[in-house]
């Protein structure tokens, strides 16, 4: 186990400085200059220069790179040179925002997706079964950015039930300040005590959250379902039921329990799907994330910021990789730790 | 399950009141604060800086009895020289963080703009010293005539700040901090998400029952979302109006929308000095391959008035006796005839930026024009920073480069001096051009600007005559800049000389 995990780290260092070594390079060697971006309207010949300096640009690339690294062993992730302020701080101050999104839409696909795609392998081509199985392509088809402009425009536009887009209102949150411990509006609020808060940022989560589950809760139910017909034709179901064991004991103790090691694949697939898909959502909702954040730096040639959030995004998605092979071995010990 | 049940129908019920809120008004900006230092700041900024600062003077749009609005100074004179600017300032204000405004802490403010050499510095580089003679005069010293008054009431580079906060530094500043004289002051600031602002109780000018006491900076990158925060309610002031919803959205009820000049203009810089445009012939062909009527009303939704010579037409020293280049194909073949270059070298490149749909579709319409007389036109669309070093370069550079132009303080030198006086090294003037006759004419002018406005509109109009004559560029369009509001909104007045919304003056109808 141990011998594992410390070979599984090693590797996950080189992957790392290998999207490092990728997102440094493509950001150098594409056309566009951050300086012109950073100064503003009129800069003179001598603020160029010194804007060049100081960001390293008159250096080969090679060196660059090295220094970049160096900085990056201090925790200095540099500064965004769209918003002033520190890669990390802004990184640190926009976790919160994804991570609440993410795991929320996750738990929706998990509660909502597995469920509907065990009724869809038990009622196989039954109505409700083609009903879940044509939505659910629909889903993975339609493009997440469509998704959350038809949301925007039915449940906002039309009938006005969720907001249009942001993460709490402006005034509530002036009015009705919590403290951010968690960077989860929904349980900070609540520790605050303060209720409108609260309200405020459940209504604003919806559309977003919804968005961005709808893609990949597809991928879950397709996938359970498929694996539960299989298992639903192997021999110890029939036994099971020989027994006289009843339907929902041998659906959801025993038959969802073979689907797991699926399962639990493709989970960590729809999450890293979704990361890539809050890019989307979050620029359309305009929430104060870090695919925003990314977004916003590609499209000002904010190099620091890219290399910043692409180096977070590329961590949470490899220790969520690491974190379901684990979990592999702990739902069937019979898988051996390689 | 019933438990549930009654708590869900909780959660319905107190989601559906709503609390009691301040006068607000939401204003929907396509960016955050990046530079919250006065000094350093010189973009989008310029909405919160003109809300919560005062430079010591507001210059009025055209047309007003007074060319300035006193801010900070009461009074102002200019010695008989015009090297000297005696400024007497207003009593009685303080700063929002408690410390008393004198001339003092208005030679602290601008000697550390100055000192910074950050974002519109340069508007105070022909300064000689900045000296406070007493408590509340403050005396202005050049070394060579400037129209300091001019340029104490720009737009970016002329707030005056509390000495206390430029003691703490731009660091200070670029944590959402702010310490001016302004109606607002900084109440909040949520990074990437909105500004709040709130009204400076202190503030010298007093406040009346309906202005508003809140105002929300929030930040909509997207202008279709903006539009929609309007139609909803959401946003009261939007700062991105897409040229095709103007009329639709002045139609709804309860907003409105339309167009107001603006001190924009655009063009393509006509490289003098590369093959085959160095030829003046030649250029001047291409000033009438360019259908200024079309792009004006097809590419800008006629939310912009065809070009006369490079200053905008709204802007004093504009010259309107030019002799002005119209769409003519046959004029200008005869005049590619007439430059002598042969046929065979009738092709030039034309740089744009690529992201900007107005350049674009005027490039590709240059195009098929210039094709129908046999010229062909390479386009180049590229990022900003890509096509400006381009053009920078003369080996690199292409013949025909865009340009979008605005003044930092109301000027018309701005404009000749900025794009197209000799430079040492090449970085406005894209049309490499070179004339020290004209480079005579707009230097005097800015040194007379000062102290004899007359005798500088004519050498300004002078120098428009050479500009056009010399066909140093297709001046093709005077922006307008686009509004839409909420129409319960009162006082809402537009003053090109600022990209700013001026908050205080408004209130609630």
């Amino acid at each position: 186990m141990k011998t594992y995990l410390a070979q599984r780290l090693v590797q996950m260092f080189f992957i790392l400085l290998g999207v490092l070594t990728l997102t440094f390079l493509l950001s150098r060697v594409l056309p566009g200059s951050p300086v012109e971006m950073m100064l503003g309207h009129r800069p003179s010949v001598e603020q160029i220069e010194a804007a060049r300096a100081e960001l390293g640009l008159d250096k080969p690339v090679a060196v660059q790179f090295l220094v970049y690294l160096r900085d990056l062993a201090q925790g200095d992730l540099g500064t965004s040179l769209r918003t002033g302020q520190p890669v990390t701080s802004d990184l640190f101050n926009r976790f919160g925002a994804t991570f609440e999104l993410t795991t929320l839409a996750l738990t929706i696909v998990i509660v909502v997706g597995i469920p509907l795609g065990v009724l869809s392998a038990v009622r196989q081509n039954t109505w409700p079964d083609h009903v879940v199985r044509t939505t659910s392509i629909a889903g993975m088809a339609l493009p997440v950015f469509l998704i959350a402009m038809l949301m925007q425009m039915v449940f906002y536009g039309r009938l006005g039930w969720f907001p249009l887009q942001g993460r709490i209102d402006a005034e509530i949150a002036l009015d009705f300040p919590f403290a951010q411990r968690t960077g989860f509006y929904l349980v900070d609020s609540l520790l605050a005590g303060q209720w409108e808060a609260f309200k405020s940022a459940a209504l604003h989560l919806v559309l977003p959250v919804v968005t961005l589950a709808m893609a990949s809760m597809a991928v879950v139910t397709r996938i359970t379902r498929n694996t539960m017909v299989e298992v639903l034709q192997q021999d110890h179901i029939r036994t099971l039921r020989a027994y006289g064991v009843g339907s929902r004991k041998v659906y959801y103790k025993y038959a969802l329990k073979a689907t797991l090691i699926p399962l639990l694949t493709v989970i960590g697939l729809a999450y890293g799907y979704m990361l890539g898909g809050s890019v989307v959502v979050e620029f359309i909702f305009d929430w104060p994330g870090m695919g925003g954040y990314a977004v916003g730096g590609i499209t000002r040639n904010d190099f620091p910021a890219v290399m910043g959030a692409t180096l977070l995004l590329a961590v949470i998605y490899l220790s969520l990789n690491l974190v379901i092979d684990l979990l592999y071995h702990l739902v069937d010990p019979r898988l051996e730790l390689k | 399950m019933k438990a549930i049940k009654i708590l869900l129908l909780g959660v319905a019920i107190s989601l559906s009141l709503t609390v009691a809120h301040a006068r607000t008004l939401t204003y929907a900006m396509y960016g955050d604060i990046k530079d919250w230092d006065p000094a350093a700041a010189f973009s989008l900024e310029v909405v919160m800086l003109a809300n919560v600062y005062e430079p010591l003077l507001w210059y009025n749009p055209e047309g007003a009895d007074e060319r300035f609005t006193p801010a900070l100074a009461t009074d102002w004179s200019v010695s008989d020289d015009g090297l000297s600017w005696t400024f007497t300032l207003r009593e009685g204000v303080t700063f929002q963080d408690g410390t008393p405004f004198n001339a003092e802490a208005a030679k602290l403010s601008l000697d550390r703009t100055r000192e910074m050499r950050q974002g519109a510095w340069y508007i105070w580089a022909g300064v000689e010293s900045i000296e406070a003679i007493d408590t509340h005069e403050l005396v202005i010293t050049t070394e060579t005539p400037q129209p300091i008054d001019l340029i104490a009431s720009s737009q970016y580079g002329a707030y005056i700040y509390s000495p206390d906060a430029a003691e703490q530094g731009t660091d200070w500043f670029n944590e959402g901090n702010a310490a001016g004289t302004g109606p607002y002051q900084v109440r909040q600031w949520s990074q990437g998400q909105q500004v709040v602002l709130e009204a400076f109780d202190q503030y010298w000018g007093g406040w009346e029952a309906n202005q508003y006491d809140r105002v929300i900076l929030r930040v909509v990158t997207e202008n279709a979302t903006q539009v929609q925060m309007l139609m909803s309610g959401e946003a009261d002031f939007i700062s991105l109006v897409p040229a095709d919803i103007v009329d639709r959205v002045d139609q709804e009820v309860g907003l409105s929308s339309y167009a107001v000049p603006s001190w924009k203009n655009s063009q393509f810089l006509i490289n003098t000095q590369k093959y085959p445009t160095d030829n003046r012939a030649f250029r001047q062909a291409l000033t009438h391959l360019w259908d200024y009527d079309s792009v004006v009303n097809e590419v800008y939704d006629g939310h912009a008035s065809v070009g006369e010579g490079p200053i905008p037409k709204t802007m004093w020293g504009h010259n309107g006796d030019l002799q002005n280049p119209t769409f003519d194909l046959e004029r200008a073949r005869e005049l590619l005839n007439e430059s002598g270059i042969p046929e065979s070298d009738w092709e030039i490149s034309m740089a744009y930026i690529g992201t900007d749909e107005a350049y674009k579709n005027s490039a590709l319409l240059f195009q098929a024009m210039a094709a129908q007389v046999g010229v062909d036109v390479d386009l180049l669309p590229g990022d900003w920073g890509v096509i400006w070093n381009r053009a920078k370069d003369l080996s690199t550079a292409p013949n025909l480069q865009s340009m979008t132009w605005w003044p930092t303080y109301p000027t018309p030198n701005d404009w000749l001096i900025g794009l197209f006086r000799t430079e040492d090294s090449t970085l406005f003037n894209l049309s490499h051009y070179s004339n020290p006759e004209y480079d005579r004419l707009v230097t005097e002018g800015a040194a007379l600007e000062g102290y004899d406005r007359e005798a500088a509109v004519q050498n300004y109009e002078e120098a428009q005559r050479i500009l056009v004559d010399d066909a140093v560029a297709i001046f093709y369009a005077d922006i307008q800049s686009r509004v839409a509001r909420a129409t319960d909104i009162g006082g809402v007045q537009e003053n090109p000389a600022y990209n700013a919304v001026f908050f205080y003056d408004l209130y609630e109808q």
